[in-house]
């Protein structure tokens, strides 16, 4: 279905200025350029393709937006080494709690200052985007749309066209995942170690000085 | 005479962090906030833990991309071309 030249010029100025927003959105769920490219330039290729269906002109945004999450999980569920969200739930309970906070504002590290603040500004982008990308493909979605992009429950709710308790379900997982790999890679990357050697190091120093 | 503030119910730590993430998405409304903001005003360890939650989430908000390939802008022309 060929688009008239008018609809070609509309669509045109309605997406252009989206570009870079769903690009950054394919870049997040995807954590690979070559990938994010693909489905950004997929996901235009739909919009496109559809373009007569899209009612309201106002509603662009989240239009493009459902179209690309759709393309990532229809390309996601294709691979082999997909996870369903059902098995993934079903195997690892105890990530259902997780909470980075609680594991690093232990009492008696507490008065060296704000441990939970320090590894949050150590962690490099690279880190965090990588334990984004290793969620499974729902959990990911959910946590992208929400904490990277901004966007509202409501919001998420029409795009993913999942009940809004599925959304805070879905989120509540996402994160729970996600800041126990942040966890892990911030222990072997030796990030809270450090910190705690300064720590034995002050207080040798300090029992020192009072000898 | 008791004063609006008077009528918020307290809330245990449990309930407070069950609310916790609707808070910081801005989904908490109505009695329920007041509810949490009450107890956050009392609560040391409950405050800590909605900054931190909210400290982590504006990380993420603030994640940098590689900006958009030459190849992808080329890529996205064409096929604007196309239609
Ligand atoms: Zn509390």
């Amino acid at each position: 279905m060929k688009l008239t030249k008018d609809e070609q010029e509309d669509f045109k100025a309605l997406v252009l200025p989206l570009l870079d927003e769903l690009h950054r959105l394919a870049y997040h769920l995807c954590h690979n350029q070559c990938d994010a490219d693909d489905l950004a330039a997929e996901a235009v290729k739909k919009a496109c393709e559809n373009f007569r269906r899209l009612r309201d002109r106002a509603k662009i945004k989240p239009w493009l937006i459902r179209i690309l999450s759709n393309t990532f999980i229809s390309a996601c569920r294709a691979r082999k080494d997909y996870r369903a969200i059902e098995y993934v739930e079903d195997t690892d309970q105890e990530g259902e709690h997780f909470s980075l906070f609680t594991q690093i504002s232990q009492p008696f590290l507490l008065w060296w200052g704000n441990p939970e603040r320090e590894l949050i500004n150590k962690l490099l982008d690279e880190d965090i985007q990588r334990a984004i990308g290793s969620l499974p493909v729902e959990f990911r979605l959910a946590v992208v749309l929400c904490d990277v992009e901004g966007l509202s429950y409501q919001e998420i709710s029409e795009i993913l066209q999942v009940p809004i308790g599925t959304v805070r379900s879905r989120l509540a997982r996402g994160r729970s995942i996600l800041q126990k790999k942040l966890w892990h890679h911030a222990q072997e990357s030796g990030i809270l170690t450090r910190k705690k050697d300064d720590h034995e190091n002050r207080k040798k120093a300090h029992q020192e000085h009072q000898l | 005479m008791k004063t609006e503030k008077k009528h918020i119910k307290s809330i245990s730590c449990e309930e407070a962090l069950k609310r916790v993430f609707d808070y910081i998405d801005e989904h908490l409304r109505g009695k329920s906030r007041a509810e949490l903001e009450h107890h956050l005003e009392t609560c040391r360890h409950c405050f800590d833990r909605v900054e931190f939650e909210k400290l982590l989430k504006s990380r993420l908000s603030k994640l940098k991309v590689e900006a958009q390939s030459e190849t992808l802008r080329k890529r996205l022309d064409a096929l604007l071309e196309q239609f």
